[in-house]
């Protein structure tokens, strides 16, 4: 017990110091994720017989995919809203997220993050719920337009209500994101662009932006990740008329125990869904960190 | 930082705008919690507290609430220690694997809830955990914890390794250097993900209806209001989890502005 | 009948006795792992996997308290996630099991239902019509009791559609409901509607012809459609007048709204309905079977029907004749509303005309199939 760990040579030391820090997300990852995972992987290939899962080496689920011309169309559809919902709300963000940084005060600052994380903490289902009543032809906001004479029929089941759902979903969150990348830009280079006569919007484009590229990045591809696998706002904002890959899975489900189906276009989903994600952080990160 | 003053009342303005779409359906759904009419429509009807005491008599709600502070309470911090470690391992080190790593932890947000909840209840049956509460935080931990790492990868993106570097330089060990120099920086984003841990949390009802069985938190309950008694108790619910996570919030805000004071 | 409904009262109170006290010495057998076995004064503890409203008080507080029960409820969004659940859970999880027919025969198929003894339920009682439920019974054995159904037909806002013009699926194609057609998002009733539109007498037993006939009537509809909702969504469309029609729902449905006030109501076409039905089942491996079976038996006695009857949750129709008499004696205006009118016309009379097809799995094509040609629907 004299020297104990001490007397470990040095780089066995801080391997181990290093390993502390990396091993727990891949050790719980590994016993609590990976073994699903793989059931699911093997769950495409298995078959259904009398509505029960029997173990195969069936590519009959695959071969539906590959087969059935509404799927791809599906593919394409959630692609295009995701995508559509993941810029829009980024864009939306942005000015949110300046204000955030560059005009409230410290306290205030706080206190606006804390109140956009509030929203969270009120089920999105409740909230998706809400907006129903908001966009129904008899609805809250016709309520509010139509002394106006500007009265909106069919906002409801419409893509304009699925990207009010999608924000709901995930706009607080990008704001958040893109705040704590603007809060950490070193100052003094905001002011330098100052100095050199730069108009605000120059400013942003020049200095601003580039510096908070991760953030940016990150909440976009967060954006794009809960909206690609969003049951709950082409359900209840979409009325099922814009059906999504979540959605076709719901539907592969009721037929009678198709799992294997379920599970085909949950890994599509996921390669899509990880390629995005990957091809956006290395951007994001690139030429950063060391 | 922003001198025109046009500028900076327009970017508040719409700050304010942004505010009001956040809070817009739960402004609402207060109202309609309140409001006598089972289906929220226009116009209103009466005043009455009925909803609150049906969802408060409903000793399934109540007990749902205790279920959902139990997971989020449990679930919350592992997410955020294990996706702080993962995060600031990836910064600071370079190692075998660093990229298989990110990809595991990136996984489990891209698959989609419904299957992942029957993967995860088939692989927790035969651990013997299924529909328990245990069942419930472990997925919670899975699903929250990459949410977790990208807050506060993002964070350290922005801290110079050097920094602890010359903290080492000077004679303080990983250990000291670390909580020197990485804590005070990263705290905030380090609450950052706990909070929306707590918040993914909070919201998952898929995974929860599998593993969770006959133990169900608020969302499970919600759900099964709006597929089987839609009324204006769904809203109620809303309003009652605002004001618990308000009331949450706030306290976090006083601790952590109290520790960052130091 | 009378004899059944004197037997009933002190029959079920002996049995309290004798059920709770075998309940109790089976979980006292199984040792420490259970929770305190206090004598009579801790309710026993009985789960119960159902569709929403099954374990709310207004159904089960009167047996909770006879009993010492506490029923633990856990609630389904569909049939086939609680098949997915029943599939990965350990047997014994769930005690009391509440399907649609459809998810009986799956669940039978898959061994997940206990046998049941048919001497231990009223049948006598039932109306004749309803007595052997065929999807109920496999190989002569029984696995499921019914005690509850209903017709699916043409549900529509009275304002927009009269009950004349409801009386054939036609309706769904009028152009003063374009755009103001919905559906509730399930394959199999709507398909159903069309086929019954198209003529077919066996709707879910469809050659080849008839199926490809089927598809081009439903994808012919699409231009009408406002969209297609789960259970809450349609109630919020239905309510506020969005959606004025919708094919292949009821009862269960309209019956809520109408409580609410609204102006809605289900019309059975000419061309004929579809009727569903609920049952419950004891769970496999069950370890308070004694005590589910006599759940079962409160939900059949007459106070009971009376309940499922007027179910907070949505309403439907009961089986049981002392059950339509209590009905009748106690609730007369909720009688006369779902039509289990003791003399004169009554609901039964459709399932005499021959007008009502129960419900069930498609005969020729698979269940994927239609789901297939659904999720094209959808798409188109």
């Amino acid at each position: 017990m004299t020297k104990g760990p001490l007397a470990l040579p040095v780089r066995l030391r801080r391997a181990l110091y290093g390993a502390l820090w990396a091993a727990p997300m891949p050790a719980w990852q590994l016993v609590f994720f990976a073994a699903p995972f793989a059931l699911l992987t093997a769950l495409s290939f298995w078959s259904v017989r009398n509505f029960r899962l029997v173990p195969d080496v069936s590519t009959a689920a695959w071969d539906w995919l590959l087969t059935t011309d509404y799927v791809r169309d599906t593919l394409l559809r959630t692609l295009a809203y995701a995508g559509g919902a993941a810029v829009l709300v980024t864009l939306l963000a942005f000015p949110a997220a300046l204000a955030i940084a560059f005009v409230l005060r410290p306290r205030a600052r706080a206190a606006v993050l804390a109140l956009l994380v509030v929203p969270f903490f009120t089920s999105y289902l409740v909230r998706v719920y809400s907006w129903q009543t908001f966009l129904a032809d008899n609805g809250i906001v016709n309520a509010v337009l139509r002394p106006l004479g500007l009265e909106v029929a069919g906002m409801l089941n419409s893509p304009f209500a699925m990207m009010v759902g999608y924000a709901t979903l995930c706009l607080p969150l990008v704001v958040i994101l893109q705040s704590m990348s603007l809060l950490a830009i070193d100052r003094t280079l905001i002011h330098a662009a100052h100095n050199l006569r730069c108009g605000p919007l120059r400013t942003v484009g020049a200095v601003i932006v580039p510096a908070a590229r991760p953030g940016i990045v990150v909440g976009a591809v967060f954006a794009f990740i809960l909206c690609f696998g969003d049951f709950v706002t082409p359900l209840y904002l979409g009325g099922g008329k814009h059906p999504t890959l979540a959605i076709l899975i719901a539907d592969t489900v009721k037929a009678g125990q198709q799992w294997p189906r379920a599970a085909v276009v949950a890994l599509v989903m996921m390669a899509v869904l990880l390629t995005t994600a990957l091809a956006a952080l290395s951007f994001a990160y690139r030429r950063r960190g060391s | 930082m922003i001198a025109n003053r046009f500028v900076r009342r327009a970017l508040l303005a719409y700050l304010g705008l942004v505010l009001l779409f956040a809070f817009a359906p739960i402004a609402a759904g207060f109202v309609f919690s309140v409001n006598s009419d089972r289906f929220p429509s226009l116009p209103l009807g009466s005043f009455t507290l009925d909803w609150y005491r049906a969802v408060f008599e409903d000793a399934l709600v109540v007990e749902s609430f205790r279920n959902s502070l139990l997971v989020g309470l449990a679930a919350a911090p592992l997410a955020t220690l294990i996706g702080f470690a993962a995060a600031y391992a990836d910064y600071r080190f370079r190692f075998f694997g660093q990229r298989a790593v990110l990809v595991l932890g990136l996984l489990p947000p891209t698959i989609p809830v419904v299957i992942l909840g029957v993967a995860m209840l088939a692989f927790l049956a035969r651990l013997g955990l299924a529909g328990t509460l245990t069942a419930v935080i472990v997925c919670h931990v899975v699903v929250c914890a990459p949410f977790a790492m990208a807050v506060a990868r993002l964070r350290f993106a922005q801290i110079d390794p050097d920094l602890e570097i010359a903290a080492q330089n000077l004679g303080a060990s990983d250990w000291r250097a670390f909580a020197a120099v990485i804590v005070p920086m990263a705290w905030p984003a380090l609450m950052a993900a706990m909070f929306l841990s707590l918040a993914v949390s909070f919201d998952e009802y898929m995974i929860a209806w599998f593993v969770g069985g006959l133990n169900e938190t608020v969302p499970v309950r919600v759900l099964g209001f709006l597929q089987g008694q839609v009324s204006p108790r769904i809203h109620a619910i809303g309003a009652v989890s605002f004001l618990v996570s308000i009331l949450l919030v706030a306290l976090a805000q006083m601790l952590t502005s109290r520790m960052t004071r130091h | 009948m009378g004899a059944q409904d004197n037997r009933q009262p002190g029959g079920i109170s002996r049995r309290t006795v004798l059920g709770a006290g075998g309940a109790v010495a089976g979980l006292a057998a199984l040792g420490p792992s259970m929770p305190r076995i206090a004598g009579a004064k801790e309710p026993t503890e009985l789960t119960m996997l159902a569709w929403y409203g099954h374990g709310e008080p207004d159904a089960v507080a009167e047996f909770e308290r006879t009993f010492n029960v506490k029923i633990r409820p856990k609630y389904y969004v569909g049939g086939d996630q609680m098949l997915a659940l029943m599939a990965q859970s350990p047997p014994g999880t769930y005690d009391i099991i509440h399907a649609d027919a459809e998810y009986v025969a799956q669940l039978k198929e898959a061994g997940f239902l206990e046998r049941l003894d048919p001497a231990d339920y009223p049948f006598d009682d039932f109306w004749p019509e309803l007595r052997r439920f065929d999807g109920h019974w496999f190989d002569g054995e029984l696995y499921a009791v019914m005690t509850r159904f209903g017709f699916l037909g043409v549900s529509h806002n009275t304002d927009a559609v009269s009950e004349k013009e409801a009386r054939s699926y036609r309706v769904l194609w009028d152009a003063g409901v374009k755009g103001r057609v919905g559906h509730l998002d399930w394959h199999l009733p709507n398909i159903a509607c069309m086929s019954l539109y198209n003529g077919n007498t066996a709707p879910f037993d469809l050659t080849d012809a008839a199926w490809a006939e089927t598809k081009t009537t439903l994808l012919s509809l699409k231009p009408q459609i406002r969209g297609i909702y789960d259970y809450g969504g349609l109630l919020s469309a239905l309510k506020t007048g969005e959606v004025a029609v919708v094919p292949g729902i009821g009862d269960w449905i309209t019956g809520v709204l109408a409580r609410d006030g609204a102006r809605v109501t289900t019309t059975i076409p000419e061309e004929g309905g579809l009727q569903f039905t609920e049952s419950f089942s004891i769970g496999r491996g069950s370890r308070r079977a004694e005590l589910a079976r006599e759940f079962i038996r409160y939900a059949l006695s007459p106070e009971g029907q009376v309940r499922q009857a007027m179910l907070k949750a949505y309403p439907a129709l009961i089986p049981s004749r002392s059950g339509w008499k209590r009905l009748n004696d106690l609730h007369p205006d909720e009688a006369k509303r779902q039509r289990m009118a003791l003399n004169g016309p009554n609901a039964l009379d459709d399932i005499r005309r021959g007008r009502i097809h129960v419900r069930r799995l498609p005969v020729r094509q698979s269940l994927e199939d239609w789901n297939d040609l659904w999720s094209r629907y959808k798409n188109a």
